[in-house]
């Protein structure tokens, strides 16, 4: 049963990501700059010495520590009380944030598609790795969530939730922020896939997220029609979440401003990130994930 | 600039420029387009406006643009025009010279053709009733074309089309130039209501526009208000060599020796050397080189007078042939640079002598150069056929003494004693003792001839008809008269020169040799096939129906057709050259026609004219366009405005 449900999870998984390509993930881990703690005993360094092979330091003895952690060693030596303290192992929780919200759905290719197979390339190495995985879709605030998954057998799920959830609704980046960081415990890495226009701000949202415990990596998407539009003559542009119009006459005047605009914007948001520890990482949906995934998220130390 | 519509342009202004705005104003229907965000676009679009202020005026381009086409349409619906003459609609008679001297070239390309364009201008110039236009304003204006004789080219009409058409119509000519039928005919015109019937403006007199050279010959018989003409005056140099007479004749005595006198004359300040040559039919015999001196003033009054050389070719010539002289040389005027004559072959006169025996008239003929005198009895005469001796007889002159003959075949005739009946002439009875009263003694029938001493027993009484041309009178009734009839030259002698002394006066054989001489140019016909310009080509004795071909000098040909007195006219002898005129069952046959006209070879602009009563000095000026409506050029701008506003449009859209 276990086999044929992975089957399965492989097979709707595979609608996302090529078997070659999950092939190589397989080699793949969640790597964390901050060394964290995790709940259970993982594959990973703590930073919170315990029970482990691999000594980390000695400390004084203080009334009520184990005392099966003395190293008697020392006090046969010396004639005081020491601790021996290891370096725990820990699992890592990696919360994926991927924006589902109707603007996502717009270019092409679509945006939606390539911030899904994303994610799912992300969590795909959580899962492998026995990583916690938490993946949240948000658009008006959380729409769903699936959390502290662990191990292979969790492929399905996410699956599951990356192709049947549709893009949708309008966005409030703050309120799915604020519900994200209310649910996360423990400590571990954050992935915020979007494309970030949102008209309310995404300062106080992603200030939300950084915390001491979490590394964060923004992951922006826009689709090349974003990046460089071709328009021509007076166009009345509607936005697909508020319904928004703006009356344009595209001239190159108004190209050239609107792309001074979003390089502008883009860089905010990546000296916002910077500034404040976070990664900032900006993709188009026509780039390749296997690409982004296999060597540049390696390259700045996501995965290894 | 003045306007002929102001108030059609206000009130479309009033209607067309707050819709044009209104239209601006009314949204511009966009296409719509779902982005993911507006967010950046926006911005875009505040950045736009924050940081371009240029861009607000381009925004702005397209309707000002529309504006200014909108403008240009209104201001020409308002119907500008440059430099209007005011007041009502004036009336205009065009005069056009055509005549030789208006086929100089010192004026490219001619005299006429400058006279034409000037003309034009003005035409252009009138006004023209306007489409919109309230008040009836337009000019009216008809154009004469005149040499010797006044042609109407158009009648009074304020089409201007029209106008020039009748201007390109004028054809140039080389007679001498005439004012006084043309401003006969524009007064008469005037008078009449014209082709568009307005009568109102006939009371008004019309203007005369006069465009010549000024060398006009009749000027002083003419009388015309001072304000009434306006003469344009065209041309610019007088220089010019002409010849301006040309007589070629065969030596009585010695008929294949011809003698060729030549006047060639320079209008010109300087002397100029020219080669004459003189060529039969085209080849050249021979050339001389003379020398012309100058103009210069007379020593008695002061007016200047061209130089004048005579040059004198005699050459040897049998046959028949067109005698061309030539001045070659490059001169403002071609027409008069060349003069032709007709050369007959030599001829002398076969007589025929009706007579019942009169040895002193017989001797008196026999005496002259004629080729021979056949005698005849008035019995014999008589008894001819009429027919047989009009083919068959080749008589060039007929002697009738005392004989009234049954028939008159076409002929020549001599008539002594009895008149001959058929030609209007009756003789009611017989005076006696007359002796002559008075003669024409400058008549070359009379030259030389002295007839005081002329005393006739007796004689007719003739009675003439009206047209009969006088030469010798008795106290009673004529004695010489000259008449002229369809069968011929009748030159009566009213007694039998037996009964009067005339046979032992030296007159008598005088009278005979100018009486054959004379005659016998009225056969010769060499003299009357040199013609002046616009006198007629005129054959006699065709039979009815008779096609003729004339062929004018510039190759083109005319056929006509014998009327029913079997005679054929050709009027249109208007240019200089050589005219062929063939008939069938004759030979070909030349005419000259010829310039040979001192007043049309004096080229030389006049800076006024001189009426009977005033001196009209020429308009400094040349016709200035005015009346010109602005219109099309208003068109056009909103035309141009039409395109850069769709090339702002598309430029704003596309780059």
């Amino acid at each position: 049963m276990t086999a044929s449900r992975s089957t399965t999870a492989t097979k709707r998984l595979s609608e996302l990501l090529d078997p070659k390509f999950m092939a190589r993930l397989d080699g793949l881990d969640v790597l964390s700059r901050k060394i964290l703690q995790g709940k259970l005993q993982g594959e990973r360094r703590s930073k919170r010495r315990g029970q482990s092979v691999e000594f980390a330091d000695h400390r004084p003895y203080v009334v009520g520590d184990d005392l099966r952690f003395v190293d008697w060693n020392i006090y046969g030596r010396l004639d005081q009380l020491f601790l021996k303290l290891f370096l725990e192992e820990q699992d890592l929780t990696i919360h994926i944030l991927a924006d589902v919200s109707a603007s996502m759905g717009i270019g092409d290719p679509s945006k939606d598609r390539f911030a899904r197979k994303l994610a799912a390339a992300l969590g795909y190495v959580s899962l492998v790795n026995n990583n916690r995985l938490t993946v949240s879709l948000f658009a008006d605030g959380l729409r769903r969530q699936m959390p502290n998954m662990r191990g292979r057998n969790y492929l399905s799920h996410m699956a599951e939730l990356l192709l049947t959830t549709e893009c949708d609704g309008f966005s409030d980046f703050e309120k799915a922020c604020r519900d994200a960081a209310g649910s996360r415990v423990g400590s571990g890495i954050t992935i915020v896939i979007s494309d970030f226009l949102f008209k309310q701000g995404y300062e106080s949202a992603l200030r939300r997220l950084i915390g001491a415990k979490y590394d964060l990596y923004v992951i922006q998407v826009l689709s090349p029609q974003e990046v460089s539009p071709e328009l021509a003559g007076d166009l009345k542009l509607l936005d697909i979440e508020d319904a928004d119009a703006a009356e344009i006459t595209a001239t190159s005047a108004l190209i050239k401003y609107y792309k001074r605009n979003l390089a502008a914007f883009c860089s905010e948001l990546k000296d916002f990130c910077t500034r404040r520890g976070a990664v900032y990482v900006r993709a188009t949906s026509a780039d390749s994930v296997e690409l982004l995934v296999l060597n540049y998220l390696r390259r700045i130390h996501l995965l290894r | 600039m003045q306007w002929l519509t102001p108030l059609v342009g206000v009130y479309a202004a009033l209607v067309a420029i707050p819709l044009l705005l209104l239209l601006y104003f009314l949204k511009l229907k966009r296409q719509e387009m779902i982005v993911s965000s507006t967010l950046l676009w926006k911005r875009a679009v505040q950045d736009l406006q924050v940081n371009a202020p240029f861009q607000r005026l381009r925004r702005n381009l397209l309707l000002l643009l529309q504006l200014l086409a909108l403008l240009a349409m209104l201001v020409a619906l308002a119907g500008p025009v440059l430099a209007l003459s005011r007041g009502p609609g004036q009336r205009y008679v065009i005069l056009i010279d055509r005549s030789a001297s208006m086929n100089a070239t010192d004026v490219k390309p001619s005299r006429l053709a400058a006279a034409r364009e000037q003309a034009e201008v003005f035409i252009e110039s009138m006004r023209g009733g306007s489409l919109f236009s309230l008040s009836d304003a337009s000019d009216h204006a008809m154009v004469i074309a005149f040499d010797e004789h006044a042609k109407v080219m158009c009648n009074f009409t304020s089409d201007r089309r029209q106008l020039v058409a009748a201007l390109e119509a004028i054809e140039p000519g080389d007679g001498p130039s005439r004012l006084g039928e043309a401003v006969t005919v524009a007064r008469a015109f005037a008078q009449s209501p014209g082709v568009e019937g307005n009568i109102r403006s006939a009371e008004r007199p019309a203007q005369l526009v006069l465009f010549s050279d000024g060398r006009i010959e009749d000027l002083d018989t003419i009388v015309v208000a001072a304000d009434e003409l306006v003469f344009h005056q065209v041309g610019v140099s007088g220089d010019n060599v002409a010849i301006t007479a040309m007589n070629a004749r065969r030596s009585y005595e010695r008929p294949e020796e011809i003698e060729v006198f030549v006047s060639v004359v320079n209008y010109g300040p300087e002397p100029v050397t020219r080669d004459v040559q003189l060529a039969i039919d085209g080849d050249v015999k021979t050339v001389r080189s003379v020398t012309i001196p100058g103009r210069q003033a007379e020593p008695e009054n002061g007016l200047p007078q061209p130089g004048r050389v005579a040059v004198n070719f005699s050459l040897s010539h049998e046959g028949q042939g067109v005698l061309e002289v030539r001045q070659v040389g490059d001169d403002a005027l071609a027409g008069d640079d060349v003069a032709w004559s007709i050369l007959d072959p030599p001829k002398r006169l076969a007589v025929l002598l009706v007579t019942a025996g009169n040895p002193v008239l017989e001797s008196a003929l026999r005496g002259c150069p004629i080729a021979r005198l056949d005698p005849c009895s008035p019995a014999g005469f008589d008894a001819m056929d009429p027919e047989t001796f009009a083919a068959q007889s080749d008589y060039d002159l007929i002697v009738l003494d005392n004989h009234v003959p049954a028939h008159l075949p076409r002929s020549q005739y001599l008539v002594f004693g009895a008149a001959p009946s058929g030609i209007d002439v009756n003789t009611p009875g017989a005076i006696e003792n007359q002796v002559l009263v008075d003669w024409r003694s400058q008549h070359p029938v009379l030259q030389y001839v002295n007839l005081t001493n002329l005393f006739a027993a007796r004689a007719q009484q003739l009675e003439l008809p009206r047209d009969a041309e006088v030469l010798a009178e008795f106290a009673d009734a004529p004695a010489i008269a000259l008449l002229r009839r369809e069968k011929g030259a009748f030159l009566l002698v009213g007694f039998d020169v037996l009964q009067s002394n005339w046979p032992f006066e030296p007159g008598f054989i005088l009278f005979c040799y100018n009486a054959l001489d004379f005659l016998g140019v009225q056969i010769a016909g060499g003299r009357e096939r040199e013609l002046a310009v616009g006198e007629s080509i005129v054959l006699d004795d065709l039979p009815v129906d008779t096609s003729v071909t004339v062929t004018r000098p510039d190759a083109s040909t005319v056929h006509l057709k014998a009327g029913p007195g079997g005679s054929v006219r050709f009027p249109g002898t208007y240019r200089v050259g050589t005219y062929a005129v063939e008939a069938p069952g004759r030979a070909l046959q030349f005419y000259a026609v010829n310039l040979e006209d001192a007043k049309e070879s004096r080229i030389e602009p006049q800076e006024e004219i001189s009426f009977s009563s005033v001196t009209i000095a020429a308009e400094e000026q040349a016709v200035q366009r005015a009346n010109v409506p602005l219109w099309p050029a208003l068109v056009l701008l909103t035309l141009i405005l039409a395109c850069l506003e769709w090339l702002a449009y598309n430029l704003r859209v596309r780059i």
